[in-house]
């Protein structure tokens, strides 16, 4: 825990990613710590939220992204460290004192009001006239595709309707930044789908900063801006999804975005990384001379070729049929890599394999190294299990 | 197949609500009913509606139980639901927990306990502020919301459970201070669990009885008690009109609610909540107009008042077309303190007990504040030497001159009072009067004379008709050996010639009470019911045990039931109540009506008188309208309108001229010219004449209950004088045998006891507890035994994870996994050889 591994923030770079997204900090954390009952939750973590970005925190149950949300929120003060909106601290804020607003993982709509009341509720607490509620909560409505469910029973709506409804009544505030506790996890796949672009297309529509909070990586990278990835309390790495995708800062979040094969390696040079007992050429440089390194490669960018133009050599030990491509498991020099490919392969067959420059990515060794990125006890069923779980959080 | 199932399913649903509804159906038909009678449907009619509207001490009850419940409910609802949102929101598990089992446990205390020590409680604090008790309506309200509580939490508390925890949060988010967040969503998101705890609560305070009866005082009496109260008579009729009608409108508001929180009954929802608006609305208005008229009358009038303390259904209330008692004499007072010049209002709190054993435990626990109570001839002894009673004032009395003169003297005792240190002092020779006779009243023996016929029961018809009948059609007469004793089998069965129990086996009722039952016996053998010997307890013991084969049953109240509808055929009971049954039977069934003697025509039965007295305890200030009540009490015209209504025996003689001497200021004889004393002639007359017409009224129950010695005209020899002091039961508190602690009346429970055991439906009860209690035992040993098969191959093999104390190393999984895979295969191994 002692160990500063924390990757600084890189503000400034995050506007790089996207042109629309202005680089006015609107939410920082500084050095935010949280522990409940002993347990550290949050461990000294700093964060930027630029206006009108959709940022995501991503990682598994228990890394602290809920915390986060929480604490700018305001309903989790911080044990150390200061929350500033837009440049004030904000510690000591009540919850309804602050220009955010929430919405909540189980939507946490009042059962006894119906739809418009719902959605009219935060505009009645500020006694606007009922003229004005019913013009707003209509275009609330008509934004979230609900026209003519105003006088709804909210208990009898199905899970995306409920969705949109919380949406509307957390929007309808015309909040600086909406916070976002995993609001699609309890709908089903092809609705979640729906709601993404949804999401995606409000955000743009209302200019509204989104921290978004999901578990889901795919999420993450097909709705965000910037993507947080934490795990233990602490932030991995902040970036765009294709940076995070393609240049993962360490072997958890190689592991965590995208399917990796993570193999021990020597940076023999510039651009010159040995691995499986082979050197490779690649595109990174900035290490020591012969420092041990991660080494990533993506299982869609490794290509199956003859046994006599392979770089590395090994033997199939299974094959999965995953509709576009086969997904095999190949036993090299002990390690079980995974590769995505659409030739079919038999089990037991010896293939070559050929990884290109660019496809090779090094990472320093972090605390994650060797915990990821070997597929010999992979299976379909053991990474169902752990998202089910994750899910229950 | 399926149609079978179907049946079968019908059937258990069927038998369900015959078993929840029929109690409910046979009261509402009989609330119907157009007599009395709980045996016969006469026809259908809404008397007992009527009667019950007109009857103002139970709907002051109905009244009272009200007012009781709404504003019990309302507070333990506002209380629980506090306490429930505190409870939901503790942080520390275990405090919590352990806050919810604290609640919890009030309710699973048995209701006694809970009764008891709310009215020590009370005591004890009317003790410490040296107050005068304040039971009342404000004790009863506090023990109510006391054992409401736990309900309403109960059923509250899940709800913010179930709520979804982010609720508040959104409110807080959107924009609510959490004052505004706890009153705008968490409260409604929880009604259902509100509203479900008011109703408990409601019904719950409608419904008790045990602890208001425990916390009430004088003058406050509940429904539930008025109810059980009347069973020294019997529950009126209009009693089931009244439970019909909180039936019908508990399951009205059980419908309304229903409704209401039906998802899809928005529309309908809202005129409902309308409807109940407007009837919430309207009884807080009137309860606040109430309030508001009470405390305007007793601002400006000074109000006195009088709390009498008086057996149910005993006392000429205005139903069925008599004179309302207690009105009358608050009239009366009300009259003679404006002659006097004052205005004052009067006020009889009038409220009713159902057994000397619960009158002294209210009094000798020293709550109350009760002015007049009404106990038995022992009981009034027992008190007054305890120190219980305060002597009566006679000069306060002056009707106490016309008091049947057999019971002159009867209940003058040595003055007995408690010091301040509360110990007990008894003045020798220094004998003050303590009550002044109620009524009285004798035991006599019921029987159906049209079961009892000369071809079913011969010799016992013919015993009847002899006019010489005792007790020995209930008891067959004893056979005693050749040196005139007793004789009993092994089992302490007296033997006895028993023709006429082979006549009447199956027929006969015995009182199921200790203190009469045994008292028949005694009477029978003419033992001294006050100093009986070890050899009598014996004799008696055997002679009811022998009884025992021959009786239908040990019964009280439903003696009405049974004589009436001619499903008994002989019992011995009190000689009112017979006469109340003769005159409610069935058509078809003839009662007839003895008193038991013996062969020389001596009386062998109980005589028991209830008597007025004045509670060491009662108010001071009460005092002189207590006496004036007690004096009105002896005015001919109530206490005939009382021995009409009770159908007891009315204590008092008005035809005793002497009682009429005038006397002046000096308490000297008033003298004619001639020298002779003048006599209030016109009161005399007067008197006289409501004489007549009692004695035209009760027709030829007269002679039934006034003259229980056939040959002799109980009014005036002094014959039941007699009676009284060789056969009334005392309060047997002596030692029954010299030189030993125990006392009759501990001997006398206890043969009870035994008696009651020995009996044949207890085997049936302990065998049924047996069985059930084996068949879950078998139960439960079936389940573990298989359970334990099912396990046997995993369970000692795969190692249970335990919690792993934090420094010390984990033992190695694997090795002890690879131990115990090994240890399976060895024992496969085995059990294939």
């Amino acid at each position: 825990m002692n160990e500063k591994k924390i990757i600084e923030p890189k503000g400034e770079t995050v506007a790089t990613g996207e042109e629309n997204v202005e680089t006015k900090k609107i939410v920082q954390l500084k050095n935010v710590a949280k522990s409940f009952d002993g347990e550290i939750i949050l461990d000294h973590i700093n964060l930027d939220v630029y206006e009108k970005e959709f940022i995501t925190l991503l990682g598994p149950s228990g890394c602290g992204k809920t915390t986060t949300l929480r604490i700018i929120a305001g309903f989790v003060t911080p044990d150390t460290g200061d929350v500033l909106f837009e440049d004030e601290r904000i510690n000591d804020l009540p919850p309804h004192k602050r220009h955010v607003n929430t919405v909540f993982q189980k939507y946490a709509l009042f059962p006894h009001l119906n739809v418009y009341e719902n959605i009219a509720f935060a505009l009645r607490l500020k006694k606007v006239s009922e003229e004005e509620i019913y013009e707003r909560v209509e275009e609330m409505l008509a934004m979230v595709n609900l026209r003519g469910f105003e006088k709804k029973d909210v208990n009898l709506l199905s899970g995306g309707q409920q969705q949109r409804v919380a949406i509307a009544r957390a929007l309808i505030n015309k909040p600086k930044v909406l916070l976002l506790d995993e609001p699609l996890g309890a709908l089903d796949l092809k609705l979640r789908k729906d709601m993404q672009n949804e999401l995606k297309n409000i955000q743009r529509k209302t200019g509204i900063t989104f921290v978004y909070v999901t578990h889901d990586q795919e999420e993450a990278l097909s709705m965000s801006d910037t993507v947080v990835v934490m795990a233990d309390g602490k932030i991995q790495q902040i970036g765009s999804p294709t940076d995070i995708y393609n240049e993962p800062e360490n072997a958890f979040v190689a592991d965590f975005i995208g399917e990796s094969n993570i193999i021990d390696g020597v940076m023999l040079d510039d651009y010159k990384v040995r691995f499986s007992g082979h050197e490779f050429v690649c595109l990174d440089k900035g290490f020591d001379k012969n420092e041990s390194v991660d080494v990533v490669v993506r299982p869609e960018d490794v290509d199956v070729v003859p046994l006599d133009k392979g770089m590395l050599t090994g033997i199939v030990t299974s094959v999965t049929f995953k509709g576009v491509h086969y997904e095999i498991i190949v036993s090299i020099k002990d390690f079980k890599w995974m590769i995505q490919s659409t030739d079919y392969v038999e089990v037991g067959q010896e293939i070559g394999v050929y990884v290109e420059p660019d496809a090779i990515h090094i990472m320093k060794k972090s605390e994650y190294s060797n915990m990821f990125g070997d597929y010999s006890s992979f299976s379909d069923e053991l990474e169902h299990l752990s998202d089910a779980n994750e899910e229950e959080e | 197949m399926t149609k079978k199932k179907f049946n079968w399913r019908t059937l258990c649903i069927i038998l369900t609500f015959i078993f929840l509804y029929m109690p409910i159906g046979v009261l509402i038909f009989f609330s119907f009913n157009e007599s009395d009678s709980t045996a016969v449907f006469s026809g259908f009619s809404l008397r007992w509606y009527k009667e019950l509207f007109t009857d103002t001490a139970t709907l002051n009850a109905l009244k009272n139980t009200l007012i009781l419940a709404v504003l019990s409910s309302i507070i333990s609802t506002i209380i629980g639901t506090a306490a429930a949102y505190g409870i939901s929101k503790m942080k520390n598990k275990y405090l919590k927990n352990a806050t919810m089992s604290a609640t919890q446990i009030p309710m699973i205390n048995p209701e006694i306990v809970t009764g008891i020590s709310m009215m020590l409680l009370f005591v004890f604090v009317a003790n410490v502020l040296k107050i005068s008790s304040f039971n009342g309506f404000w004790t009863v309200l506090i023990a109510h919301i006391t054992f409401n509580l736990p309900y309403v939490i109960l059923l509250v508390l899940p709800k913010f459970k179930e709520m979804d925890k982010s609720l508040p949060e959104a409110a807080l988010d959107l924009g609510c201070t959490p004052f505004q967040s706890f009153f705008k969503v968490e409260l409604p998101a929880i009604m259902p669990g509100i509203v479900a705890g008011f109703i408990m609560a409601f019904t719950l305070s409608i419904d008790d009885f045990v602890i208001s009866y425990f916390t009430t005082g004088s003058g406050f009496e509940t429904l539930p008690i008025r109810i059980y109260s009347m069973t020294k008579k019997r529950v009126t009729p209009d009693m089931y009109a009244l439970s019909t009608l909180i039936f019908v409108t508990i399951l009205v508001l059980l419908l309304i609610s229903n409704f209401t929180s039906g998802k899809n009954k928005i529309e309908l929802s809202k005129k409902a909540k309308k409807v109940m608006k407007i009837i919430g609305g309207s009884v807080f208005g009137m309860i606040g107009i109430t309030t508001i008229v009470v405390l305007c009358i007793s601002a400006t009038t000074e109000v006195k008042t009088v709390n009498v303390y008086n057996w149910g259904e005993y006392i000429s209330d205005g139903g069925y077309d008599t004179i309302d008692v207690n009105r009358e004499f608050e009239e009366w007072a009300e009259n003679y303190y404006k002659e006097k010049g004052k205005k004052v209002k009067v006020q009889v709190n009038y409220t009713t007990y159902a057994s000397n054993e619960d009158l002294y435990s209210k009094i000798a626990n020293g709550a109350g504040g009760y002015d007049i109570i009404v106990p038995s001839d022992y009981m009034l002894e027992k008190m007054q030497k305890e120190g219980l009673l305060q002597p009566l004032d006679l000069e306060k009395i002056p009707n106490c001159k016309f008091i049947n003169s057999q019971f002159d003297g009867m209940f003058l005792y040595d003055n007995t009072y408690k010091n301040d240190s509360d110990k007990i002092v008894v003045e020798k020779d220094n004998k003050k009067t303590y009550g002044i006779a109620y009524t009285y009243g004798i035991i006599g023996i019921i029987y159906n004379s049209s079961q009892i016929t000369e071809e079913q029961a011969p010799k016992a018809y013919e015993r009847i008709e002899s006019g010489e009948a005792g007790w020995e059609l209930l008891f067959g007469e004893p056979i005693p050996d050749k040196d005139g004793k007793y004789q009993y089998d092994k089992d302490g069965k007296m033997i006895v010639d028993t023709t006429y129990l082979e006549e009447l086996k199956g027929q006969i009722l015995q009182f199921n009470n200790p203190r009469d039952a045994f008292g028949a016996a005694m009477y029978y053998l003419d033992i001294d019911v006050n100093n009986p010997t070890e050899d009598d307890w014996k004799a008696v013991y055997g002679l009811l045990a022998t009884q025992k084969d021959y009786v239908q049953g040990y019964v009280m109240d439903e003696i009405y039931n049974k004589m009436e509808k001619g499903e008994a055929w002989i019992a011995a009971y009190y000689a009112g109540d017979c006469l109340s049954m003769m005159s409610e039977s069935a058509d078809d069934v003839e009662l007839g009506f003895y008193y038991p003697k013996n062969k020389d025509g001596k009386p062998q039965t109980n005589v028991f008188a209830d008597a007025m007295c004045i509670p060491a305890s009662a108010n001071q200030d009460n005092l002189e309208l207590a006496h004036m009540y007690i004096n009105f009490m002896l005015e001919p015209e109530i206490a005939y309108a009382n021995a009409e209504y009770i159908y007891y025996g009315c204590p008092y003689d008005y035809t005793n001229i002497f009682d009429y001497l005038v006397f002046d200021e000096n308490n000297e004889l008033v003298l004619d010219e001639n020298g002779l004393p003048v006599f209030d002639m016109e009161l005399y007359e007067k008197n006289l004449a409501y004489v007549e017409v009692y004695r035209e009224n009760l027709g030829e129950d007269y002679d039934i209950i006034y003259n229980a010695d056939f040959e002799n005209d109980l009014l005036n020899p002094n014959k039941l004088r007699d009676m009284f002091d060789k056969f009334a039961y005392k309060d047997l508190t002596n030692s029954y045998m010299e030189g030993t602690d125990v006392s009759n009346l501990d001997m006398l429970n206890e043969s009870w006891e035994q008696l009651k055991v020995a009996s044949t439906s207890m085997v049936g009860i302990y065998v049924t507890c047996l069985v059930i209690a084996l068949a879950i035992v078998a139960y439960i040993v079936y389940v573990q035994i298989k359970k334990r098969k099912q396990r046997r191959l995993y369970w000692a093999n795969t190692p249970t994870p335990k919690a792993k104390p934090k420094d010390e190393p984990s033992p190695d999984l694997s090795a002890t996994a690879v131990i115990a895979i090994e240890k399976a295969k060895k024992r496969d191994k085995d059990s294939q050889k």
